[in-house]
């Protein structure tokens, strides 16, 4: 019998294992009984009932069988006996690959569903980083890995784009409710709160950014955005790279630190949460000697110390929330959203099940970024698709990035009659704005701490009057080109008549030749451009766009129903586009990110 | 019913019985010290909003085991989890005969506490019987299953038939005490066998569930924390 040679890889992750080694994991890895408990607990074995390598315990033991045949007697002496074996060859690697990855989103839904206390999900993560350390990975995995060793945020932002974006949105701001102490300040030594985002949020929805600002000036808070160390998710969670989640860690303290803030405040995102609060002190080795909250909590502690106004009414419709599996069972953050939402929503419906046995979004575990399992992803999402049918809400409350984009997609997929907010944007929402709001400086802050409340409101009614463009010192659409290129004749229309409300002057494609020949005969400020159309693709559009030296610096911003193909887009060799959008996209959404571009582009 | 005296048989049963004993208790006590070899992992976060840094939640944790409202898979399971109820004590009665049967033998003389036990251990029997027929039959297990799987569940299934017997030999009910031999010379096996096979896991329990509810604990996200 001839046995096959083990690649040098296989090696390497055994040698990786080793320190990943601790009691704790060592029980899990002993622990199980293949009792098959687990079995139910996990979305996709209950989205393929008949897949039995759906099953976590399987997913599981692919680690535990590395492990039994190195460090345990029994597998070493009797490896059949126990099912212990050795990856072997690159094609095993892959094989691992499709199950670490593509087969489970790291939820821990089984771990509390193990009556032995087997935490199947954090082996999940360890065969995830043994194989991402020896260069197998999701490109996905791999490009957002990258971009978060290299620009340090994983979304590959540049920082100057970031600080364009954060004084443009500032400006934006101080326009809207008239009032320059309105504006966001970065670096701003000593504040009492330094505020951290989601790449994503620069990128794609600057609006729940400014919603925050508009929250921190209502409630007269000092505070402040650091130019670097701004990114709090941390990849290094979904890779399973304990190194690169370290690394991430230590850019968020370190700035906190050199910036002397009192609480680091980290906007709604369940892995950020995570991974700052819980797991970054220890992939970092480091203890945690600084304070650090989820904007949920400051802005619950605002309603409960009288620092901000809600008016529920603004929020009327049917609202249920989603729970986080990484805010509630990995931190136990679950009530705090909950008494929020009581305050600024009227009609509040739970789901069920709900808190640590809430299903997953389908959308963690860095899913979002594996476009290769898109399908399989959105399958399993059938059991998180009735969830939330069964609410009969008209409005899907998460604090989690993650889980907006996650239940966005299966909404979109399975047709649902809903659509994916933040807390944060439904407080904005109901946020009755005083006046003049006592912004504290830093020296008052502590002399006075109660100045900080609300006085007669009258700003509130400007801000709910001007829509996205209103303000008129500030770019609009105001006699932009645009060309706006769309197969479906109501999204067309849609897009076209929002940019005209707005001032801009339209030009509609319905196919990518149109597209092409009306970029080169109009020369546009500005393309809309959705990615999935008959015959010539967006992404053809696009490339070939970019490869004409006429228009290649035309601006872009794609927008897209088929978020699974973000990745596709940005891994062409061309200068990215300026902007992407999901489909359905909100007139205000459309106009502001659209301005955003032009806005950055102005500055650039 | 008074036994007839012990003959030498039974006699070696009852001391390599002893023997065995011994063993099981040296291999655990390597099992441990190897377990314990690792390192202890340490969270070094602050506690949670709702954290507990006691040992309640460890605690609480533990007590999972008889708590099966406090997880969906008990919960929704309640047949399997009173199968499970009765697999262990059919376990936890067995090994308990066989011990009291050479440390104080009138005890399981009576026959209505041999009758116990026979019933005790005859039900463990049949859910045993069951778990072979799951293990075989359903997809998933068949997937996960090793032969240390089959083979631990199968030998404890002729142990529980064998206890059967012997409890009814004990109980008056059957004559021969080459039952109670072979139910002493199987449990010896057992003994010894554990250390090594899957059943070694209510050794690792413990720890498990303890290691669990703490780092749960400290992070709030244990249900008792919350109330």
């Amino acid at each position: 019998m001839t046995t096959k040679p083990k690649t040098y890889k296989v090696d390497k992750m055994v040698e990786l294992l080793k320190p990943k080694l601790s009691r704790q994991v060592v029980g899990s890895l002993v622990g199980c009984v293949h009792c098959g408990m687990c079995n139910d607990s996990c979305h996709y074995v209950l989205s393929h009932p008949d897949d039995p390598k759906m099953t976590p315990s399987y997913k599981a033991d692919q680690l535990r069988k590395i492990f039994k045949r190195n460090f345990d007697w029994t597998g070493k002496v009797f490896p059949w006996w126990v099912k212990a074996k050795m990856p072997m060859t690159d094609e095993d690697l892959e094989k691992l690959k499709d199950i670490a990855f593509g087969t489970c989103t790291n939820c821990r839904r089984c771990t509390f569903n193990c009556p032995m206390g087997v935490d199947t999900a954090t082996l999940n993560r360890i065969m995830r980083g043994l194989l991402t350390r020896v260069g197998v990975m999701p490109e996905g995995v791999r490009v957002v890995s990258k971009d978060s060793w290299e620009l340090g945020n994983q979304m590959g932002v540049l920082k100057e784009d970031y600080v364009e974006t954060i004084e443009w949105l500032s400006e934006e701001l101080v326009a809207e409710v008239e009032d320059d102490r309105a504006e966001i300040p970065i670096d701003k030594p000593d504040a009492d709160v330094v505020y951290t985002i989601n790449p994503r949020e620069v990128k794609y929805d600057p609006r729940t950014i400014s919603n925050a600002a508009l929250i921190f000036y209502a409630a007269g808070e000092n505070w402040t955005m650091p130019s670097w160390g701004w990114d709090q998710t941390n990849f290094g969670l979904f890779s399973g790279d304990d190194v690169l989640g370290g690394a991430t860690y230590k850019h968020l303290a370190d700035k906190h630190k050199e910036l002397r803030g009192k609480l680091l405040v980290i906007s709604e995102c369940g892995h950020g949460y995570r991974s700052t609060r819980c797991e970054g002190p220890n992939w970092s080795a480091t203890d945690q000697d600084f304070t650090m909250e989820s904007s949920v909590m400051t802005m619950l502690r605002y309603v409960r110390e009288g620092k901000i106004k809600l008016d529920k009414t603004k929020n009327s419709e049917r609202v249920t929330f989603h729970d986080s599996c990484n805010n509630a069972r990995s931190c136990g953050f679950y009530e705090e959203p909950r008494e929020l939402l009581k305050e600024v929503v009227t009609d509040f419906q739970e789901m069920y099940p709900n808190r640590t046995e809430n299903f997953c979004c389908t959308g963690g575990g860095g899913a979002m970024s594996m476009s290769e399992y898109t399908p399989r992803r959105l399958a399993s999402a059938k059991v998180k698709a009735d969830q939330l049918k069964a609410t009969g809400a008209k409005i899907v409350v998460t604090s989690c990035h993650n889980c907006v984009d996650g239940l966005g997609d299966l909404i979109k997929h399975y047709k649902l009659d809903m659509e994916v907010k933040q807390l944060v944007d439904l407080v904005a929402e109901a946020l009755i704005l005083p006046e003049k709001p006592a912004v504290e400086e830093p020296v008052a802050a502590a002399a006075a701490p109660e100045a900080a409340v609300e006085q007669p409101a009258a700003a509130e009614s400007a801000r709910a009057t001007d829509g996205p463009g209103a303000a008129e010192d500030h770019p609009s659409l105001e006699g932009k080109k645009i060309l706006v290129v769309d197969d479906d004749p109501d999204t067309l229309a849609f897009i076209e008549m929002v940019l005209q409300d707005n001032g801009a002057l339209t030009v509609t494609a319905a196919n990518g030749d149109e597209a092409l020949e009306k970029a080169r005969a109009e020369k546009p400020d500005l393309i809309t451009l959705d990615m999935w159309m008959p015959g010539k693709t967006g992404v053809d559009v696009f490339v070939e766009l970019r490869n004409d030296p006429e228009i290649s610096e035309t601006l872009v911003c794609v927008i897209s129903g088929r978020p699974e193909f973000r990745q596709v887009i940005y891994d062409r060799p061309v200068k990215p586009p300026e902007g992407y959008l999901d489909k359905p996209v909100a007139e205000d959404r459309l106009v502001l990110n659209l301005r955003k571009i032009l806005h950055l582009r102005r500055k650039s | 019913m008074e036994q007839p005296e012990s003959s030498s048989l039974l006699h070696i049963a009852e001391v390599v019985h002893w023997i065995a004993l011994a063993v099981m208790m040296l291999v655990y006590t390597l099992r441990l010290m190897w377990l314990f070899k690792f390192k202890g992992a340490r969270d070094r976060q602050k506690p949670g909003e709702q954290g507990d840094t006691s040992l309640r939640p460890a605690l609480y944790s533990l007590g999972n085991v008889a708590m099966p409202w406090a997880m969906e898979s008990t919960r929704k399971g309640m047949g399997f989890y009173f199968s499970f109820i009765i697999f262990h004590l059919g376990v936890a009665a067995g090994i308990f005969a066989a011990f009291i049967s050479g440390l104080y033998p009138p005890f399981l003389e009576t026959a209505v506490v041999a009758y116990i036990f026979t019933v005790i251990i005859g039900a463990a029997f049949l859910v045993s019987v069951g778990r072979i027929v799951r293990r075989i039959v359903r997809p998933v297990l068949r997937l996960i299953s090793t032969p240390d799987d089959y083979f631990s569940l199968f030998t404890l299934t002729v142990w529980f038939a064998i206890g059967v017997l012997a409890m009814l030999y004990l109980g008056g009910a059957l004559e021969g005490e080459g039952y109670m031999v072979a139910y002493l010379f199987a449990t010896s096996f057992f003994l010894i066998y554990v250390p090594f096979s899957k059943i070694s896991h209510y050794l690792y329990y413990p720890f498990t569930r303890f290691w669990l509810g703490r780092t749960l604990g400290h992070r709030g996200s244990m249900s008792t924390i919350k109330g």
